[in-house]
């Protein structure tokens, strides 16, 4: 049986039917089967010549080193690759130093801030303290001055000690 | 599977033989109706690829139409760009050649004016006596498309011997 033989390929019985169909469409006749003729000493030595080219071909691509050749061509990428990663990893670590330097000054500013607010605040805590004070003594010296009539009077020839003359009596409390 | 040295696609070295010859000619002449300037070189190209393989083809047949077929097609990509008709550059039966030594006159007229898809699926089907399956690997499209292709070439087959009209199934 020929290997091209329809049969040898289990072909559907309605496939077969359908090609003697359109081979009567066609007006071509039954399909014939293929001659199995002795292939000639010429067409022999071609499938010959044929293999041993397929056979040579294949020894010669097996003998390339696909894995080195990926290997070698990856090797640029990876060295890239790594470069870029240690650049990236010393980059990192001198972000954390500064953002830590710069976190630790801001502590220090907002302590200082602090101080100076409380020390701010602690000054206007004695100047008001003062200014009551003050306010407290002037009340007192005018409810003092109330009953008294300072009069000036020219400096008399004689000292008397004082620069003032009393008019009233202090007054009893 | 792979395949020992000394074993071929088709199996011992007389059946390898034996197809060769069967099949060779009607590869040169496959590549020829696709234009092929080289359609020796392109059938011997196909048979080198095919027993390059290391994993056996399922279909060796399909895998050297298959083959020829693309092969002829990247030959003809340089002139891509020159206003050749798709007619002539694309369509099996049109190139002559082999197919005037198969067909007669008759024949050949009837194909020629069946759709260029069909024409290609019904030529492998008919003159080439491949299987559904096989074809389906060479054109690299489902079965049920060359079927399809198949049913719908045999009615404008159909149309071309009644033109007067009438009514037909697609079967």
């Amino acid at each position: 049986m020929s290997w091209s033989d329809p049969a040898r390929r289990f072909e559907p019985a309605e496939d077969v039917q359908l090609r003697a169909e359109l081979r009567d469409l066609l007006g071509l006749g039954p399909m014939m089967a293929p001659r199995s003729a002795e292939p000639t000493a010429e067409l022999k030595a071609l499938a010959e010549d044929l293999r041993r080219e397929a056979q040579r071909r294949s020894r010669t691509e097996r003998k390339r080193p696909t894995w080195g050749l990926l290997a070698a061509a990856a090797l640029p990428l990876l060295a890239a690759l790594v470069g870029l990663g240690s650049w990236g990893f010393q980059q990192k670590h001198r972000a954390d130093d500064l953002a830590g330097q710069a976190q630790s000054q801001e502590q220090e500013l907002s302590r200082l801030a602090a101080s100076h607010a409380s020390e701010l605040a602690r000054e206007r805590q004695a100047k008001e303290q003062v200014q009551h004070q003050l306010q407290l003594a002037s009340r007192r010296d005018n409810r003092r001055g109330e009953p008294f009539l300072v009069i000036p009077v020219e400096k008399p020839l004689k000292v008397t000690g004082d620069d003032y003359q009393r008019v009233k009596q202090n007054p009893q409390h | 599977m792979a395949q020992s040295p000394q074993e071929t696609p088709f199996g011992s070295q007389e059946a390898f033989h034996a197809a060769f010859a069967e099949l060779y000619p009607r590869l040169v002449s496959y590549a020829r109706r696709y234009g092929a300037n080289f359609p020796e070189d392109i059938a011997q190209e196909a048979f080198v690829i095919l027993m390059q393989r290391e994993v056996a083809v399922e279909h060796p047949t399909a895998f050297l139409y298959g083959t020829v077929r693309t092969l002829s097609l990247t030959e003809r990509r340089p002139m891509k760009n020159q206003n050749l008709s798709l007619e002539a550059v694309s369509e099996p039966g049109l190139a002559g050649g082999a197919d005037d030594q198969v067909l007669n006159q008759e024949v050949r007229e009837r194909m020629r004016m069946l759709s260029p898809t069909f024409r290609e699926a019904l030529w492998l089907f008919v003159v080439e006596g491949l299987s559904i399956r096989e074809i389906a690997d060479i054109l690299d499209i489902p079965e049920a498309t060359v079927k399809t292709r198949i049913h719908r070439a045999k009615a404008q087959l159909k149309d071309q011997l009644n033109p007067s009209g009438g009514v037909h199934v697609l079967v």
